[in-house]
């Protein structure tokens, strides 16, 4: 599998009055063509700002460095007209809420029809067919009153599904997905990743799922990320990911989870403390002031992940100690 | 038997909503929670699940009297809670507590947590003094977790797994007998979810407070309950024993419920798992007709649309209202 997007080195800063806050700290990761790569981390962890900063999307306040390739083509900080030529047709993001991601006053109709024309120079009629397929495609219930429906008139999960069909109707190489089924009820949320998997399987495009939920990423994902304050700190397969994660950051949360197979009466093992500040930036591992692992050298170096691009790589000193 | 702590007695609760037309406006009734029934014991904790509309937020607002009821009781402790005036209700409220689902905005933006944490005890505790209340408050600041130090800062200095710990003090310190906790962990990341499920577990063990305990999320219920009930568009589906209801739910929607959580197991691709319930959720203001889950039941028959099906004993504790749980 080739690279679709190679990030390198990518920080994302916010000027907050006259603080620095480090939203993404120097990330580097790839996406392969054709995988589904699930992205964890918990609120903060730079997981959103790390491909709203791919996409040339970040807040007027934020600046990224480092490095963002699309097929070997450096993207970061590329002109808008660069990036507009990719936007929509070659990568597309999918939103937590897909109100806000619809424009509230225009058909859901006009909207598909108004992406396939621009990206896909199609004309009114092959627009319309092309609005109505991808409809169908999504498994939207009478997709052609659908059509002339306007965003509020649908529910959640069925704008989530128009949210999708306006992501995929360019077929883009890359789906971002960022919470796509966070507000959605869990028989909802079963139907979307099912949709997303069967998208996935016949189009060969690459989705990025940004999660909060390792259920759900472990449920989706051929590869998972796990963010901790901005940082890449462990990547693997999923399965090998969740068979024996490496970093103790991932092995307390998976821990912490009151999964269906958990005996309800002994107490849930917990991680202490709470996710770290993004306006403190941090000497030694973020982790360390939660971690019951925690060394002297924790505290003063920062661990590297040990073999980039492996199977299965962690940041933390233990696996070297 | 004893008399259990509280009791529900078919309960409904209606909305009335009001719809702008070119003739003028009309009313329409929506009908929350129908026919609800159930009792909880001292000590003990029922979990209410259900998705959006399922009624599971009015039923604990109804509990308080937060929310006019249509019909049925609510039975506190043998009295039943209409039958009460203004003076003695406020007197049970120190008894009836409730943590909601946001934690930032259930609490007063203006007023120190030490104050917020305190209110209770003005109003419930009046004789009371100043120093009498201000070591209650330290004590259940250390209780919950937090810095005495902190009771003069002010919610916003707060993250939302700590405004929600102020919540639970603000709740527990009038040593309630009954804790409503509606979606108390939904908003908090994953890593202090778990923080706050073993707070409510030890309070629970050490004061013997009765929770209803409100969620979307079945593995958290499952670990915060003994007992668990199954709503679905304000009709109750099912309610049985934890284990029974998860080893061997009977109604179609519970056993769907179960399915549709996503495991933290590797290789649970989503297209080998069973199919999903298909369908959305109906709008209450006009339910199916017979048992309202039909619609988007895999093994519904016509006698579902005609008849709504009664609650049935399954055994004492494990009750359900479905026309084919025997199947």
């Amino acid at each position: 599998m080739s690279a679709l997007l190679e990030v390198r080195d990518l920080s994302v800063r916010f000027n907050v009055g006259d603080a620095e806050l480090n939203a993404v700290r120097s990330l580097s990761f790839d996406v392969s063509e054709g995988e589904c790569l699930g992205v964890v981390g918990e609120s903060g962890a730079g997981k959103s700002q790390a491909f709203l900063a791919a996409l040339g999307l970040l807040a007027d306040n934020a600046r990224a460095r480092g490095s963002v390739r699309y097929r070997g083509r450096e993207i970061l900080n590329a002109p808008r007209r660069e990036l507009d030529a990719l936007r929509g047709r070659r990568m597309a993001m999918v939103f937590q809420d897909p109100l806000s991601g619809l424009t509230p006053t225009a058909r859901i109709g006009h909207q598909l029809e108004e992406s396939a024309r621009r990206h896909l120079g199609m004309n009114a009629r092959q627009a319309r067919g092309k609005a109505l397929e991808m409809l169908e495609t999504v498994r939207l219930p009478d997709p052609r009153r659908c059509l002339a429906l306007y965003p509020f008139e649908l529910s959640g999960g069925m704008r989530q599904r128009v949210m999708i069909a306006l992501g995929m109707i360019c077929e883009p190489d890359l789906l971002i997905a960022d919470e796509p089924t966070t507000a959605l009820d869990v028989t909802i949320q079963a139907q979307i990743l099912r949709l997303l998997g069967e998208l996935q399987r016949d189009a060969n495009t690459s989705i990025v799922l940004i999660t909060h939920d390792l259920s759900v990423a472990a449920a989706f994902s051929d590869r998972i990320m796990i963010l901790y304050n901005g940082r890449l700190v462990e990547s693997g397969t999923t399965h090998e990911v969740f068979r024996s994660p490496k970093h103790p950051y991932t092995a307390g949360l998976l821990a912490s989870l009151p999964s269906l197979t958990i005996d309800p009466a002994s107490d849930l093992p917990t991680i202490p403390g709470q996710p770290p500040d993004a306006m403190k930036s941090v000497q030694g591992c973020a982790f360390a002031e939660r971690c019951k692992h925690a060394m002297d050298r924790c505290w003063s170096e920062r661990p590297v992940l040990a073999a980039p691009g492996a199977q299965h790589a962690a940041a933390c000193h233990l696996l070297s100690a | 038997m004893t008399t259990p702590l509280l009791s529900i007695e078919s309960l409904c609760v209606d909305y009335e909503q009001r719809r702008a037309g070119v003739f003028g406006s009309r009313t329409q009734t929506l009908r929350a929670v129908n026919g609800v029934s159930f009792e909880l014991s001292e000590g003990e904790t029922l979990g209410v699940v259900g998705e959006t509309g399922c009624g599971k937020t009015s039923l604990g607002k109804a509990i308080l009297q937060l929310l006019p009821l249509a019909a049925g009781r609510v039975v506190w402790r043998g009295m039943d809670l209409a039958r009460a005036d203004a003076k003695m209700l406020t007197g049970l409220r120190s008894e009836l507590q409730i943590v909601f689902q946001d934690p930032l905005s259930s609490l007063n933006p203006r007023m120190p947590v030490g104050e917020i944490v305190a209110e209770p005890l003005r109003v419930h505790a009046a004789g009371m003094s100043a120093r009498e209340r201000q070591l209650a408050v330290s004590g259940m600041f250390e209780r919950v977790g937090l810095r005495p130090e902190m009771t003069a800062r002010y919610p916003n200095e707060f993250s939302s797994g700590q405004c929600q710990r102020i919540s639970i003090a603000r709740a527990m310190i009038t040593r309630p007998k009954l804790l409503i906790c509606d979606e108390p962990v939904s908003a908090l990341d994953v890593s202090i979810q778990a923080q706050i499920c073993n707070l409510l577990r030890e309070l629970q063990r050490e004061t013997g407070v009765a929770i209803l305990f409100i969620s979307h999320d079945l593995s958290v219920l499952r670990y915060m309950s003994h007992r668990v009930m199954v709503l679905y568009l304000g009709r109750l589906m099912e309610i049985a024993p934890r284990d029974v209801l998860f080893e061997n739910p009977r109604h179609p929607y519970s056993r769907a419920l179960i399915d549709a959580i996503p495991e933290p197991a590797p290789n649970a691709n989503p297209l080998d798992r069973a199919d999903p319930l298909p369908g959305e959720i109906p709008t209450a203001l006009d339910p199916p007709s017979g048992c309202v889950f039909r619609t988007r039941c895999p093994i519904a028959t016509p006698e579902c649309a005609q008849t709504s099906p009664q609650t049935e004993n399954v055994s004492e504790s494990h009750h359900v209202a479905c026309h084919h749980w025997r199947c």
